[in-house]
């Protein structure tokens, strides 16, 4: 019967109900959207950084990966005293380097990777034949428009620029053999990709050099202790798992947790002082029912159980309709930052993680039934009395 | 319709009842001693402010003495905690308000099965007994009906009807004509009348002197005190 | 990118802590300068002792501490955690195997210097370089800014809206507990555009008061922001400020909003006959 009356009560007084449910709709939206961004880089950068199964990355000392121009030298060396723990299952060296595509009378530029096809992790295959033969490139959509080329063309590939004498170094002819997509890339970046071999042929200064090698690690190991030993055996590349990069990427972005924190805490507040309002404005209208309610023999505690309902169904509906509202407003403010210079694509900010989300918005719903209680003891407490003679004189 | 051994239903004993007006201290009952035997009809009236309805308050239980003693059907209800209060008041009394105060969300019905609702009675049972009240009363065919559908004199005989639901030992009234016209007025009195003919136990305070004129004892207050039992 | 350095060298900051340099220092102990990031790191002082090359274990030259320097308030490099260090120019050449070879050159001009002029001037001779106002790369390389800003600017339009609709909302309710008053005063024969300017009135002031606090409140955490931010990232940029026009803005804003939901919730009350407000 509760259940009915607290409905009842609601449907009585619909502009108000409207109202309360679309202010809480919109203070649970931005809850969600604040959980989404505090988790989201940090699951994002994960699944990313996971997605080809590479859970170590060592790069120059002190340094990130691709965060400088460093490389680490002796590629054969360091590959061989990786091979030596059993732990280790795959080892991918890879050199960057910037190159410059001549076409025509035109230079563009751009960035290359030097990769072992068999154990790469940096790129998706779109269409084409991955780099298999020494003069063979793949190159990614961006960097295909600015050529204005197509798989199968040759390029004039060159790894230097001397501005003085405006001459290049280290030209070759490559083939275009495939289309791909860069994991890590930024959508505003022509990147390609050739063999270790070829690039290190083209510069001089980078042979039997790489700017990262990325480590993968038998199943069932411990990353971490693996990631120790790499430490110890070779003191002058910084070894990085996972959970170190994030911690990394985290502390460079840890404006957007904060932001999150604060405006989540701010939809909650607002929310629970929505509930509130509209509890306590609906128990002050109905002191005279209340207090009947209480002559008759309804116990407080049943009646405060009535009020608080209508400040859940509130909350609830209101919750639904602010995971809907939600997940529209992070598409679009994902959209936003997605456009950062330099960010992989495959980032998101935003990310719907089902646990967290449920969470929050069980949170607001408790809040719901914690702004519902107090208005609603105080209105029950009222000594029954005065509130009828009250009313009577009212 | 009412249940109970005793002979004296109420039994008041030297009742004061003070409260604070703003810086004012308000005596609203001075020492009040009072018996109301089974089966009973009084009628409490005396001038306006006389203190009748706090008295009335008081023997419902749902405001306590400052000092004095009181007992319903024999049981002391002056030092009552809330909760007893409320559960003794769902069993044992049954109050009609001058202003009738039925849920304006809920049926005829609805409304008179609220009190059993919340006495646990089953639904089907609950549906069964508000019906035959509502019957009782001379509503039976606006059992759907909500409050507002309702004319003044039909709203009250809804309230009494919800007032009867549980069975109560006492039935109390505070100005249950005051909102209605003479002749809607007139059909309350004699439903009272039938209701106490019945067996019931019915206590009110009232201006109206056709009503306490219908009933067995007058009961006079002035200045909060009896000064005519 | 060593030789980043280099421009500041020539063009900015002085060094804002510790004890004057030795004189004349020899080439074997030539003085470095670093940032508080670096120094905080590795805690060092003025007058340590450093060994500085470009390559990880392998021996450099040594060099003293001369002075611990705060970086110049450059957004783009707010985040990115780098430590910084100054050196004289021959040494890093000599260090990074330059050879007589730098980035870029910085130029200070004179305050009546025509510019654009000047740009082209250099343009015209330059032999493998290029000159650019450094208010356009400045532009070029804020764009992680840019996006920061819109980023903002979404978050704000979204309060703004969220902040309409709990106004409203609010309103509607204080307005409708009310409604009795309300009754009774049309009941009296007073008009309905009295009774909407009066609640009008009232939301306007309620506004006003509730947008001084606002701004206070604004002011307030403007200044812990700042100072958290600061003295996190260690640099002097100012991360938030509350200017004239963005006090201006709040405060039209919230009156305009606080009006419009008086007037919504008002209008809905007059409209209802004065007996239905009493529920008869």
């Amino acid at each position: 019967m509760r259940g009915s009356l607290a409905l009842a009560s609601l449907i009585r007084h619909r502009a108000r109900t409207v109202l309360a449910v679309l202010g809480v709709a919109v203070a649970a939206a931005m809850l969600l959207d604040m959980v989404m961004l505090a988790t989201g880089m940090r699951e994002s950068f994960r699944e990313l950084l996971l997605s080809r199964g590479f859970e170590i990355r060592l790069a120059p000392k002190g340094t990130l990966p691709f965060d400088t121009d460093a490389t680490i030298p002796g590629v054969g060396a360091i590959t061989a005293t990786l091979r030596v723990n059993p732990d280790i299952r795959e080892i991918s060296p890879v050199l960057g380097a910037s190159i410059h595509i001549l076409a025509g009378n035109r230079d563009v530029s751009g960035s290359a990777l030097g990769i072992d096809p068999r154990v790469q992790g940096d790129y998706e295959l779109l269409s084409g034949r991955d780099v298999t033969r020494p003069d063979a490139i793949v190159v990614n959509d961006h960097l295909l428009s600015q050529v204005g080329a197509s798989i199968g063309d040759t390029l004039v590939v060159a790894t230097g620029y001397d501005a003085q004498t405006r001459t290049y170094s280290g030209q070759r002819k490559l083939v275009v053999t495939g289309r791909v997509k860069f994991i890590y890339g930024a959508n505003d970046q022509s990147s390609s990709a050739m063999r270790r071999e070829t690039l290190e042929g083209m510069n001089e200064r980078s042979r039997d050099r790489a700017s990262l090698f990325m480590v993968r690690v038998r199943k069932g190991a411990n990353a971490e202790a693996v990631r120790d030993w790499i430490d110890e055996q070779l003191p002058n590349v910084t070894a990085i798992s996972i959970a170190t990069a994030i911690a990394q990427v985290d502390e460079r972005l840890s404006y957007f947790r904060q932001l999150a924190l604060i405006l989540g805490a701010v939809s909650l507040f607002v929310g629970f002082l929505l509930v509130t309002t509209l509890v306590t404005v609906s128990v002050n209208e109905r002191a005279g029912e209340i207090a009947v309610m209480r002559a008759i023999g309804v116990s407080r505690s049943h009646v405060v159980e009535q009020i608080v309902l209508e400040g859940v169904a509130i909350s609830f509906a209101g919750a639904v309709f602010g995971l809907a509202l939600g997940l529209v407003t992070a598409r679009y403010l994902n959209t936003i930052l997605s456009a950062f210079p330099g960010l992989p694509m495959a980032i998101d900010f935003f990310l719907f993680q089902p646990r967290a989300a449920w969470s929050a918005l069980g949170l607001l719903i408790a809040s719901g039934v914690g702004a519902g209680i107090y208005p609603a003891w105080r209105a029950a407490s009222l000594p029954i009395a005065e509130s009828l003679r009250r009313e009577a004189i009212a | 319709m009412s249940a109970g051994v005793e002979s004296s239903i109420v039994s008041l004993r030297d009742v004061r009842r003070d409260y604070a007006l703003g810086a004012e201290r308000v005596h609203a009952l001075q020492g009040v001693t009072l018996e109301v035997e089974r089966g009973d009809y009084v009628a409490i009236v005396g001038p306006s402010g006389c203190g009748k309805s706090t008295l009335l308050n008081l023997i419902g239980v749902i405001d306590q003495p400052t000092s004095g003693t009181i007992a319903i059907a024999g049981k002391r209800v002056d030092a009552m905690s809330d909760r007893e209060a409320t559960q003794f008041r769902l069993r044992n009394i049954g109050f009609v308000f001058q202003r009738f105060y039925l849920l304006p969300i809920l049926s005829a019905l609805e409304n008179v099965a609220l009190p059993m609702a919340e006495a646990k009675v089953a639904k089907v049972a609950r549906i069964e007994r508000a019906t035959e009240l509502l019957r009782y009363v001379g509503l039976g065919n606006r059992e759907r009906h909500r409050p507002s559908e309702l004319s003044g004199g039909e709203q009250q005989r809804v309230a009494i009807a919800r007032a009867l639901s549980n069975g109560p030992t006492l039935l109390l009234a505070d100005e249950p004509t005051g909102e209605l016209d003479a002749r809607t007025g007139a059909e309350i009195i004699s439903l009272f009348q039938r209701l106490n003919a019945d067996g019931t136990t019915i206590v009110v305070v009232t201006h109206d002197e056709d009503l306490a004129s219908a009933a067995r004892r007058k009961v006079h207050m002035r200045d909060g005190k009896v000064v005519d039992a | 990118m060593f030789a980043l350095l280099v421009a500041s060298l020539l063009v900015q900051g002085s060094p804002t802590a510790g004890r004057a340099p030795a004189p004349a220092p020899s080439l074997e102990r030539r003085t470095i300068a670093i940032d508080e990031a670096l120094a905080a790191r590795a805690h060092l002082r003025v007058g340590d002792r450093v060994s500085i090359s470009s390559r990880a274990g392998a021996s450099g030259d040594t060099v003293i501490v001369g002075a611990i320097v705060r970086r110049g308030a450059d957004p783009s490099e707010v985040a990115r955690g780098e430590l910084r260090v100054r050196m004289h120019l021959d040494q890093l050449q000599a260090i990074a195997g330059y050879g007589d070879r730098v980035d870029r050159f910085a130029i200070e001009t004179t305050p009546a210097a025509d510019i654009p002029r000047l740009i082209d001037r250099i343009n015209g001779v330059a032999f493998g370089f290029k000159a650019y106002r450094s208010r356009d790369i400045a532009v070029e390389t804020s764009r992680t800014f840019q996006v920061v800003s819109r980023f903002h600017r979404a978050i704000g339009i979204i309060t703004i809206v969220a902040s309409s609709v709990f106004l409203l909302c609010i309103m509607v309710l204080k307005v409708e507990e009310r409604r009795r008053d309300i009754a009774a005063l049309r009941l009296m024969g007073i008009s309905r555009a009295t009774v909407v300017r009066a609640i009008v009135i009232e939301a306007a002031v309620v506004a006003v008061l509730g947008s001084a606090l606002g701004v206070l409140l604004g002011w307030a955490t403007s200044l812990l922001v700042n100072w958290h931010y600061q003295a996190l990232y260690r640099t002097p940029l100012e991360f938030s400020m509350v200017t004239p026009p963005t006090v201006v803005f709040a405060v039209s804003l919230s009156l305009v909003l606080g009006i419009a939901a008086g007037v919504v919730a008002s209008l809905r009350l007059v409209r209802t006959p004065p007996l239905a407000l009493f529920g008869r």
